[in-house]
């Protein structure tokens, strides 16, 4: 007998049972929605974060420091741990280093690390936030290769800043995404935020107030928290800049601790008075020297180029951090996320299994006499076997199909009510869920093997039926 | 072309051992139309489904055109069954929701024949019962004969060495009954089909057979020889 007997045959019995075939079915539906819409809920958070990453080329990115940093003793506000840490001696990050480290094969570009805190004025908008100061150079790479309005600034010395979207509406300024048009809330208006046209931003003049001791952005600079012990005893100093271009605001999963509210160019802003790394330093008691830097930031060309540029960067007894590294333990945390998630759709696909083992076996007691029967005109144990595997099976496919369409439809709504509920309004919309094609096939594939695991005992029970009792039975 | 020498079949009812046949043996050959007479509980339909394969001996021979049924594999049992024997039941065994095209049909499934041609050759084998327009009909828009000739033609599906007929006449009028019964004759005689029929009617088994066997309490207790094969 052929297979496509066999799945005719399989069919046949099907359709003549509608009701309970379909009750059958409904059930690995919902278990097979359930399942996809909860791993594709991990997956989508997982792509959201990837591609933040990504976006910001955060997996080629390293930074280096004379000084470990114990980024656990950062969080957990550890001062004496970083401070003891701070004190070691270790190799100064002066300009020949960075000249050596430029010069490691795979270095895209490396330049010293400034930040600092910063207080931004527009006419009489104004906020606090930090400085990043990069060089031009940076204007060809992700993300400042994609701004908003304008331009990136092609000189380093120039007094250009590009400013963040972000900024800007801290400081009670609006300016419409063109990606994502959104209409400025009523509670905004109240609180007097103002749409303005990006070109009257275009080539604004900015004033730069430095030496102010806030780190509500510093989440990554180490010095934030002892910065924060109080001695304001420092003057305010302003300098001019012009508003060159306007950076995309940030979405839900992205990056804006890593980046700066506004972006000055190296050699202009190392001129800003300021409280930098080195002054701090000497805050402690150390020497810092014109020319030191704390940290240098560095990118590689391809991802397969972290590795040795590391090594290389290690050998010279500098510390060296990088997301990737957290990469494997991010993975990980996915995968326990993943699991648990799948776990929970698992269960309910269980559920639909002891139904379709229900269905098979009440089908057989009904059809023994027809079983009897096609093994008196010649079927075998084993065609009766797959009969009701056929059976199973497309249980488990149809099932599968439209298990995919309701969690996919699950999804969508699921997806509207968290972007209208959880987000800040204003901010652009964000796909929590995500459906790549391995769980569009892995769902198929994990409905089909479940739906025959279901259907072993049932099937096996039907081949071995006595034909000389069945004949007998009514 | 079917010897069968001491057999015999014992079924167990909890653990009380009741046997059924009791060293049967005998002997049919090619073309022959045997009968297998005896009241009922006599062990006439167990030797029948012993031959047929539906059931396993407890000890004995049957040796099926030199191959011992009772030692194949269930695999080549099902073969047997499938080539070498057509099977007619007393309450004709048809399956409900199929109509008469489709019950035979299904037996040319099983028999691999292909599917383009399942239909052209259901239809040659209903209309040699004479059951050419009633193709489409369920088993329950059928008369007990129409019923029964849908059987015959579903055994006949894959040219079988054997027919066997399990009281086919069982549920049938005695007009009927002689209609199944002169079909099967003709089988047998024109087409030279090996016929054994289980029956409890003497009238039918003496008028159309070449031997008639009598069966009593799983033994056989006469063979009567009413002439040989012309």
């Amino acid at each position: 007998m052929k297979l496509l007997d066999l799945i005719e045959l399989g069919f046949d019995n099907l359709r003549r049972t509608k009701l309970r075939t379909t009750l059958t079915t409904l059930g690995v539906v919902i278990g097979i929605g359930a399942l996809t819409s909860m791993v594709s809920f991990g997956t989508g958070m997982q792509k959201n974060i990837t591609d933040a990453f990504k976006a910001n080329d955060l997996f080629t990115s390293m930074f280096i420091t004379s000084k470990e940093v114990n980024i656990e003793q950062v969080t957990e506000g550890n001062f004496e741990g970083i401070a003891e840490a701070w004190k070691r001696p270790a190799t100064p990050l002066t300009d020949s280093t960075l000249t050596t480290i430029q010069q490691i094969p795979g270095v895209d570009i490396a330049f010293p690390e400034i930040r600092f805190p910063v207080k931004v004025q527009i006419d009489s908008h104004d906020t606090r936030t930090t400085l990043q100061a990069l060089p031009a150079m940076m204007g060809n790479k992700k993300p400042f290769n994609q701004l908003m309005f304008g331009n990136f600034f092609r000189d380093d010395t120039s007094k250009l800043i590009v400013i963040d979207w972000n900024t800007l509406k801290k400081m009670n300024i609006f300016i419409q995404d063109p990606e994502h048009p959104t209409k400025l809330t009523l509670e905004d208006s109240l609180r007097g935020m103002r749409t303005l046209h990006p070109d009257s931003i275009i080539g604004k003049s900015i004033k730069i107030v430095s030496a102010v001791l806030d780190g509500s952005q510093l989440a990554f600079n180490p010095m934030q928290f002892l910065m924060n012990s109080g001695r304001s005893f420092f003057s305010e100093s302003i300098t001019e800049f012009k508003i060159c271009g306007i950076h995309k605001k940030s979405s839900a999963f992205s990056d804006n601790q890593f980046r700066g509210g506004i972006i000055a160019p190296i050699k202009a802003a190392q001129n800003i008075p300021r409280l930098g790394f080195s002054n701090v330093w000497e805050l402690l008691g150390s020497s810092g020297k014109e020319g030191t830097y704390s940290s240098l930031y560095l990118r590689v060309k391809r991802i397969e180029d972290m590795k040795p540029v590391r090594e290389t960067i290690e050998k010279m007894r500098l510390h060296v951090f990088s997301i990737s590294d957290q990469l494997e333990e991010i993975k990980r945390g996915f995968m326990i996320v993943d699991s648990l998630l799948g776990a929970v759709g698992t269960v309910a696909l269980f559920v639909a299994a002891l139904g379709i083992i229900n269905t098979m076996v009440m089908s057989i007691l009904e059809r023994t006499r027809e079983i009897g029967i096609m093994k008196a005109i010649g079927g075998s144990e084993n065609e009766i076997r797959m009969i009701f595997f056929v059976e199973a099976a497309t249980i488990g496919l149809i099932g599968a199909f439209f298990g995919l369409i309701l969690g996919w439809i699950v999804t969508r709504i699921a997806n509207v009510i968290a972007n209208s509920q959880f987000l800040p309004k204003g901010e652009p919309p964000v796909d929590f869920f995500y459906f790549p094609l391995w769980l569009i096939f892995g769902a198929v594939a994990f409905s089909i093997v479940v739906s025959l695991a279901a259907g072993l005992y049932p099937a096996n029970r039907a081949a071995r039926v006595d034909p000389v009792k069945a004949l007998r039975h009514d | 072309m079917l010897k069968i020498s001491n057999l015999s079949k014992t079924y167990k009812k909890g653990n009380i051992p009741i046997p059924a046949l009791r060293n049967v043996s005998l002997e049919v050959k090619q073309g022959e139309f045997v009968s297998i007479a005896g009241r009922s509980g006599s062990g006439k339909s167990t030797l029948l489904n012993l031959i047929g394969g539906l059931d396993t001996a407890t000890s004995g021979q049957i040796l099926f055109k030199e191959k011992d049924l009772t030692r194949i594999k269930r695999s080549e049992l099902a073969q047997h069954r499938r080539f070498s024997v057509g099977m007619v039941f007393q309450s004709f065994n048809l399956i409900p929701y199929r109509s008469a095209l489709d019950n035979v049909a299904l037996a040319l499934t099983f028999g691999g024949a292909p599917r383009q041609k399942r239909k052209s050759i259901a239809e040659g084998l209903l209309s040699q019962v004479g059951l050419e327009h009633r193709l489409h009909h369920k088993p329950s828009e059928l008369s007990g004969g129409e019923a029964q000739r849908v059987a015959i033609a579903r055994a006949l599906a894959n040219n079988p060495a054997v027919l066997l007929a399990d009281e086919p006449t069982g549920n049938l009028d005695s007009l009927t009954s002689e209609e199944i019964v002169g079909l099967i004759r003709n089988l047998n005689r024109d087409h030279g089909l090996t016929v054994l029929m289980v029956t409890h009617e003497q009238e039918i088994a003496e008028s159309v057979s070449h031997k008639v066997i009598h069966l009593l309490d799983g033994k056989i207790v006469h063979q009567d020889q009413r002439g040989g094969i012309a």
